[in-house]
């Protein structure tokens, strides 16, 4: 599992995980974030179940079990959060942010210890160490109940399966070419995202945040001028294609 | 509550990640005290014979480390699997007793499981054996860390002019020295402590 800090101001850390060259065949490649904080820190996204062990023995070079204090969930899938019912048994006083939605269906990956936060429909802010995370809705994109995580200091947006594209592990970090790079997102942003006045929706919010980095939960990360070129193509993009 | 084994052996690893870049730092100490010996001619031969031992050590240590962190990943990764398959395990014990009228079809699976939860614990605690004796390695690593940078003082005080300089870099090893050894303290107190 490759580790590679994001964005660094003091204790303030986003790390991005991923693009691990010992993942199983089969298994979709996905990016895992932790942000730290004075003694806490938040996992975004944690993944799946097989990807558990490579994941802990990385996020610890960074953080004792004891202070990774939150995880956030953004939807109920297998690649977010089957490996639940494993940090669960790992870390002592976490708890876990996610959509209120999901909660009875999340409970089935087993969870003892942790304790379920319900993020309200309207999203949530939260204090991490000394920093504000913002729980934004992004619900219908593709999950009926979905959130993204913006870190205003930082200038990051956690964009989930939105700008997300399944990249192989030699990909680079951020996108090189986006004209290219729409090539490949195409397909998947059509099938995977149901509703074109959701993305709407959530396009018009996201121009009125400062963003610095747009980071998936799959593929490369988004830089810079590359986030309005993003939100312009999209803005573009029929989505929900498969019916007919 | 007690730690399961994979947080132990992750957290085993990220100590020895750490030892390792502090080697790291090693490796860059003693070749700026080279190249300050060179510099500082004569009056250094002693000095610059100590930087290939620290230089040596280093490599060592950075070989090592990387081999403990790579032993201790491949354990944790055993430990979620055990983990894993002794949930299963219990489940299957647990229709066992149930007595099932097609009970019997499970035969076959419940016991390649049963078996795959014997082999997983088995690699593990020889993987924990295997783990215990590669950090009394690194103890002597460690021993002649403390050699060397006795004797670079002692070295030191023999410059001359670069005298100031040397003891800086003296001062260096030692404190990596001791960093690398607290990561070695930290790694066994974690390999002792009582586990789930
Ligand atoms: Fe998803
Ligand atoms: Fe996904």
């Amino acid at each position: 599992m490759q580790a590679t800090v994001i964005y660094e101001d003091g204790d303030h850390r986003w790390i991005m995980f991923g693009r691990d060259p010992n993942k199983s065949e089969g298994i979709i490649d996905t990016n895992q974030y932790l942000i730290q904080s004075g003694d806490q820190a938040i996992l975004l996204d944690p993944g799946g179940i097989e990807l558990f062990a490579p994941m802990l023995s990385a996020v610890l070079k960074f953080v004792p079990t004891e202070k990774i204090t939150h995880l956030f969930a953004s939807h109920q899938d297998p690649d977010i959060i089957s490996s639940l019912g494993l940090w669960d048994q790992a870390l002592p006083n976490a708890k876990l942010y996610s959509p209120w939605l999901w909660e009875s269906f999340i409970r089935h990956f087993g969870m003892e210890r942790i304790e379920f936060c319900a993020i309200p429909d309207e999203g949530q802010t939260i204090s991490l160490g000394r920093i504000q995370l913002q729980f934004m809705p992004a619900h219908y994109l593709h999950s009926p109940g979905n959130f993204h995580v913006y870190d205003p200091k930082a200038k990051i947006l956690m964009s989930g399966e939105i700008g997300g594209y399944i990249e192989n592990n030699e990909a680079s970090l951020y996108v090189d070419n986006m004209t290219s790079h729409m090539q490949k997102m195409r397909k998947f942003h059509q099938r995977w995202l149901p509703s074109n006045e959701a993305k709407q929706d959530w396009i018009r919010r996201v121009r009125q945040l400062d963003v610095d980095i747009m980071a998936p939960q799959h593929g490369c990360l988004f830089q810079n001028q590359q986030v309005s070129e993003f939100l312009n193509w999209l803005e573009e993009l029929p989505v929900g294609i498969a019916v007919r | 509550m007690a730690t399961p084994i994979f947080v132990t052996a992750a957290s085993i690893a990220a100590e020895l990640h750490q030892a390792m870049l502090e080697a790291k730092g090693l490796a860059l100490t003693a070749k700026n005290a080279r190249a300050l010996a060179v510099r500082a001619g004569s009056k250094t031969v002693g000095f610059k014979a100590i930087t290939h031992f620290i230089d040596e050590l280093a490599s060592d240590i950075i070989r090592q480390s990387q081999y403990i962190n790579g032993v201790s990943e491949k354990l944790s990764q055993h430990a979620v699997s055990l983990w894993r398959s002794d949930t299963a395990a219990r489940k299957f014990e647990w229709l066992e007793s149930q007595k099932l009228p097609h009970g019997d079809s499970l035969y076959d699976a419940m016991h390649n499981c049963y078996s795959e939860r014997e082999k997983l614990s088995l690699m593990l605690s020889r993987g924990l054996r295997e783990l215990e004796a590669q950090l009394e390695e690194g103890d002597k690593h460690i021993r002649t860390a403390n050699l060397i940078a006795t004797s670079s003082k002692v070295e030191a005080s023999s410059a001359g002019d670069f005298r100031a300089q040397l003891e800086v870099i003296a001062q260096n090893i030692t404190t990596t020295a001791n960093q690398i050894r607290q990561h070695l303290t930290n790694a066994r107190r974690l390999l002792n402590q009582k586990h789930s």
